[in-house]
């Protein structure tokens, strides 16, 4: 019976939009004040490049869980909303610990728990780091970091219009949505059958919902693309002149130093004790 | 991406196209990551793809600013807003959503042909899946040492894996690419694209039947996404290498430490330094 009220709670009572906007909203904007978010992106990036890349490639015991503690306590100081540190605990144990159950079911034994250990330790360290240096900081300034590195200019504009387009668009998906069901006529669901109805009915709602949200979405891109383009903006993009002055704010102080540092010494300990056990 | 090049108005549409896709899927896939997963038996039924959006746009516009659109909505709304960027990984899923959509927008020549929607919609659907179930596999496969000698481990991923694209094609491929594509696009054909300053696609509008200029270009992109993955293998000899000298040499690691003792003792006071200069100067 437990599927059938797993069921009965719906798609839609299940995530309040309200609640989900103001997640990102605080994870984008609510924390510009912490050590993190105050960094040189640029700085951040190179220490996400080594903690993103290099767990994948290390087997050693000791190094990777010195490298998750390091990223859990940038974490900590990155202080990342609720919603998203939920997600990494949801990611991790999809990833490795469905596998684990199935690898028992094929009679596998105890033998595989280490194997598995240390890829949920690679999973939770690069997930964590890229948590710590994206979500931690400022989308502006992420946008920025990437561009002072060659990224596309398409991408910095990506992540810069995201973030402020969102709030908007999820408004927007909200109201249709909260139309629809005014509208609409909701199946029984006080049985099993009723209820997969009604499953039925909430995902063509929202399915049925896209259609104005597209057509809305197109008219406000074109009048984005249009005030982009009076803003000289394609040209802009490729303009090294531009680009300079945009970047001008970047600035290298002691503390990403020091934090870098910190981090190298860190590491370093961890290699340490690894070649002394 | 795109280049500048003369036709000025084709290229704002591309934009546009592109930021409409970006929009739309990012918020998507958004939800997706929050919608809960109905767990019945093994039988998964997660809402795992609202793939019919980028589907559609990219049968009713040009189909690799959409495609393009929709691969970098995911990773930008999904991934980077939520933290959940995982490096490598997220090249290959950039590249598969990329090359799903692309193909299935080339196929449909005439968008009012409800047939050609159809097979577009779940043959691209199709290509995404598989060619991230082959990524998934190699993946596992690069990141567990001794993959082979780990019991009932390979049968497993396998298993799965193969499992999760079958069920992944059948129920979201079917309930969430194919229906409301097949929904979408005569509806939103003709309506949408005046929005957007375009004239809906035709039969002789249409970009030609994907030739083998498109195919090698769509091999060439999986390859570099195994090719990400592959990395990870030349990997393990970074790892022997590595091993090597940390179990050889203490003192390696020694010296790595002092050094970078030095370096924060270093960068503390220039710290302190800095710190006090500009005390002096504020006074």
């Amino acid at each position: 019976m437990k599927t059938v009220e797993k069921l009965s709670e719906n798609i839609l009572d299940k995530l309040s939009i309200d609640f989900l906007r103001n997640q990102v909203l605080k994870n984008a904007y609510g924390n510009n004040d912490t050590v993190i978010a105050g960094m040189d992106p640029r700085i951040l990036l190179v220490w996400y490049l080594f903690f993103g890349l290099v767990p994948w490639f290390v087997n050693d015991l000791p190094f990777l869980i010195g490298c998750f503690l390091l990223v859990a306590v940038t974490t900590m100081m990155a202080k990342v909303a609720g919603l998203v540190l939920f997600l990494f605990g949801l990611g991790v144990f999809s990833q490795t610990g469905y596998l684990l159950i199935v690898t028992l079911l094929f009679g596998g034994d105890a033998s595989a728990i280490a194997p598995l250990l240390v890829l949920t330790l690679k999973v939770a360290t690069v997930s964590l780091a890229s948590i710590t240096v994206f979500s931690g900081m400022d989308p502006d300034k992420l946008a920025n970091g990437l561009m002072w590195y060659g990224c596309p200019e398409r991408l910095s504009f990506s992540i810069s219009y995201a973030y402020r387009m969102l709030p908007i668009l999820m408004e927007e998906f909200q109201n249709i949505l909260l139309s629809y069901r005014l509208r609409g006529n909701p199946p029984e669901h006080e049985h099993l059958v009723g209820k997969i109805k009604y499953l039925i009915y909430q995902i063509k709602v929202i399915i049925h919902s896209f259609y104005p949200l597209m057509l809305n979405t197109a008219k406000r891109s074109r009048t984005t693309v249009e005030v982009l383009e009076i803003k000289g903006y394609r040209y802009a993009a490729v303009n090294k002149e531009v680009k300079k002055i945009k970047l001008s704010s970047l600035c290298v102080s002691n503390n990403d130093l020091l934090f870098l540092s910190a981090s190298f010494l860190w590491i370093a300990v961890t290699v340490l004790i690894s070649t002394l056990i | 991406m795109s280049t500048i090049n003369k036709q000025s108005a084709n290229q704002s549409q591309k934009l546009m196209v592109f930021v409409l896709t970006m929009a739309l899927y990012g918020l998507a896939t958004l939800f997706t990551e929050l919608i809960p997963k109905f767990q019945v038996g093994i039988v998964e039924f997660s809402v795992e793809y609202f793939l019919f959006i980028p589907l559609t746009l990219a049968m009713l516009f040009d189909p690799m600013s959409a495609a393009l659109g929709a691969a970098t909505g995911e990773l930008v709304f999904s991934e980077i807003m939520l933290g959940q960027f995982g490096g490598l990984g997220e090249l290959e899923k950039f590249i598969t959503v990329t090359i799903g959509v692309y193909i299935a927008g080339r196929l449909v020549s005439d968008p009012q042909n409800r047939k050609l929607v159809g097979i577009a919609a779940f043959g691209g659907t199709a290509i995404q899946l598989l060619l991230g179930t082959i990524v998934d596999i190699l993946k596992v496969q690069f990141a567990i040492e001794d993959f082979e000698s780990v019991a009932g481990l390979p049968e497993s991923v396998f298993a799965t894996e193969g499992f999760a694209f079958v069920n992944d094609l059948l129920f979201s491929g079917i309930l969430f690419c194919l229906l409301p594509t097949l929904f979408l696009v005569p509806k939103l054909y003709g309506k949408i694209e005046p929005l957007l300053g375009m004239q809906p696609r035709t039969k002789n509008t249409a970009l030609d039947p994907i030739g083998l200029k498109a195919v090698i270009g769509c091999a060439v992109a999986f390859a570099v996404a195994i090719g990400a993955e592959f990395m990870a293998e030349s990997g393990l000899s970074l790892i022997d290498w590595e091993a090597d000298w940390a179990e050889s040499s203490t003192a390696m690691a020694i010296g790595m430490v002092v050094a970078a003792v030095l370096a924060v003792a270093v960068v503390l006071i220039m710290r302190a330094r800095s710190e006090k200069s500009s005390v002096e100067k504020g006074v």
